[in-house]
């Protein structure tokens, strides 16, 4: 006999609310439903009324994690209608703060799904990690989160010193070297728990359309910041970390690949910082759109985030903004990930999609 | 071979694709084709679903679907009208399209023809258009 079992939208095991009904046959789940839109905010709507400034500070709060992402995303997409580029300095800088939230996001991911595995010395220990990642976006931007960093062709505020950032961040390098990346790749605990369930094979994900560690732990070697490259993302050399098995384990090593890349990254933007300015002459309360279109895309710690914005010619508000978040794609792969899963394993399956329900109820 | 499935000739910097480069996106400039046939044509060059934008015209004349595909790192789009609140779903040609055709249901009362709804945002009660706006860029 079949039964259906809801987990949400408040419960132990899910990081955010939305609600996954699980139909079960004894311990085995045979299929899921997902409901969205317990926190839906209307953002979208609210961009609206609100003009080119005030828009970035409402954007910076679609996510808490990714809030840099989001207005870099939004300020690509406005720089292609007022015509500015941002100079060299500033986009080395960007390079930076989105790495920097990159280890911040995978880093809390971790410890959430350490927490998940019973794991929780490794929690604790990548919490005090993350900390320390929010101790050098703090030194740059002065804030722990929403670090209100962008504006349109530009950043508001300089590296002065990018050796004693450098300095943090191989410090970083080393801790994180020494304890979340052997564990999360070598650790039978961590492997054991982890090897062979949430299975989403490679021609699955394609046909869902998933997006950033979701796809490359499922064989998609598909990456924005290498496919089209943004900011200084070009002038970087890094690989793009692919693990064909699509199970949990392989969302696991994905992301432990992807924090060591993302030092070498910051390694690099910060040793070849380049001189210069780091937005265009003004004060930066005024700006010119043409009437149209624009779209933006960045590759988020969770997968590509895409923007539409439209404009009037003369407005101060936009006519439209679209946001499409990663997590919006990749959940509704969780439920063909559960399919055949053990009711006890479905916290941790679709934890490993690291959902974010701030963006997706955006 | 329709040709919407010039896109890879696009890449390859073939200028007689029938794409138009506008703001970082290539448009597809041939209007005869139906959102199905485009979305069959991006399956088989292996082109990846991104999202669908809807703008709603001003003085009621109904709304502009805007389609994205990524091919190879090039962003595709495809502009449809729908001045009778419906157009036809691609949900069984691809799956990606299935929660934000059902978002775009409920936030703007347009009906994806050929397939069924399940409440995405909407709980017991809700109303379809929400989220309607008055005027957008045309």
């Amino acid at each position: 006999m079949s039964y259906e079992i809801p987990m949400g939208p408040y419960h132990p095991g899910l990081e955010e609310p939305y609600k996954l009904n699980m139909i079960c046959e004894g311990e085995t789940i045979t299929d899921a439903k997902l409901h969205i839109g317990f926190n839906f905010r209307g953002i979208e709507h609210l961009a609206e009324t609100r003009n080119y400034i005030q828009v970035i500070a409402l954007m910076e709060r679609v996510c808490g994690i990714c809030s840099f992402i989001h207005t870099l995303t939004l300020c690509q997409a406005m720089e292609k209608l007022t015509g500015l580029t941002p100079p060299p300095r500033a986009q080395y800088i960007r390079v930076v703060m989105g790495e920097l939230e990159r280890l911040h996001s995978h880093v809390l991911w971790a410890g959430i799904a350490a927490k998940l595995m019973g794991f929780k010395t490794m929690f604790m220990t990548c919490f005090e990690i993350r900390e320390k990642v929010m101790d050098v976006l703090q030194a740059i931007s002065g804030n722990r989160v929403n670090y209100a960093m962008n504006r349109i062709g530009g950043v508001n505020r300089n590296i002065e010193d990018p050796q004693s950032i450098l300095a943090m961040v191989e410090a970083l390098e080393k801790e994180m070297t020494r304890t979340i990346i052997p564990i999360f790749t070598t650790s039978k605990t961590a492997t054991s728990r982890c090897a062979g369930i949430g299975v989403l094979t490679t021609e699955k994900a394609r046909s869902l359309g998933v997006v950033g560690p979701v796809a490359r732990a499922s064989g998609i070697g598909q990456d924005i910041r290498k496919e089209a490259p943004y900011a200084a993302y070009a002038e970087m050399d890094f690989t793009v970390p692919v693990v064909p098995d699509g199970d949990v384990r392989a969302r696991l090593l994905v992301r432990a690949l992807e924090i060591m890349e993302s030092c070498k990254i910051l390694r690099q933007a910060l040793a070849k910082l380049p001189p210069g300015e780091i937005a265009p002459p003004g004060d930066g309360s005024k700006f010119s759109f043409i009437s149209g279109t624009a779209t933006a895309r960045v590759e988020a710690p969770r997968g590509e985030v895409m923007y539409s914005v439209s404009w009037k010619e003369g407005a101060r508000m936009p006519s439209r903004v679209h946001v499409r978040t990663p997590t919006y794609v990749n959940m509704p792969a969780v439920r063909f990930m559960v399919q055949g899963a053990r009711l006890a394993d479905a916290p941790l399956i679709q934890a490993a999609v690291d959902p974010c329900y701030s963006c997706t109820d955006r | 071979m329709s040709t919407v499935e010039t896109a890879p000739n696009l890449i390859a910097k073939d200028e007689s694709a029938p794409y138009s480069e506008k703001i970082g996106v290539f448009w597809y400039t041939d209007s005869n084709l139906s959102v199905r046939d485009v979305a069959r044509a991006m399956n088989a060059v292996g082109a990846r679903f991104v999202t669908l934008t809807t703008y709603e015209l001003p003085a009621n004349a109904g709304f502009r679907l805007e389609y994205h595909w990524d091919l190879m790192g090039h962003l595709l789009g495809f502009t449809f009208p729908s001045t009778s609140n419906a157009i036809d779903s691609i949900y069984d040609l691809c799956e990606a399209a299935d929660w934000i055709e059902r978002e775009v249901h409920e936030e703007y009362r347009i009906d994806f023809t050929g397939r069924e709804y399940e409440p995405l945002l909407l709980r017991e009660g809700g109303v379809c258009g929400v989220n309607l706006q008055k005027e957008v860029v045309q």
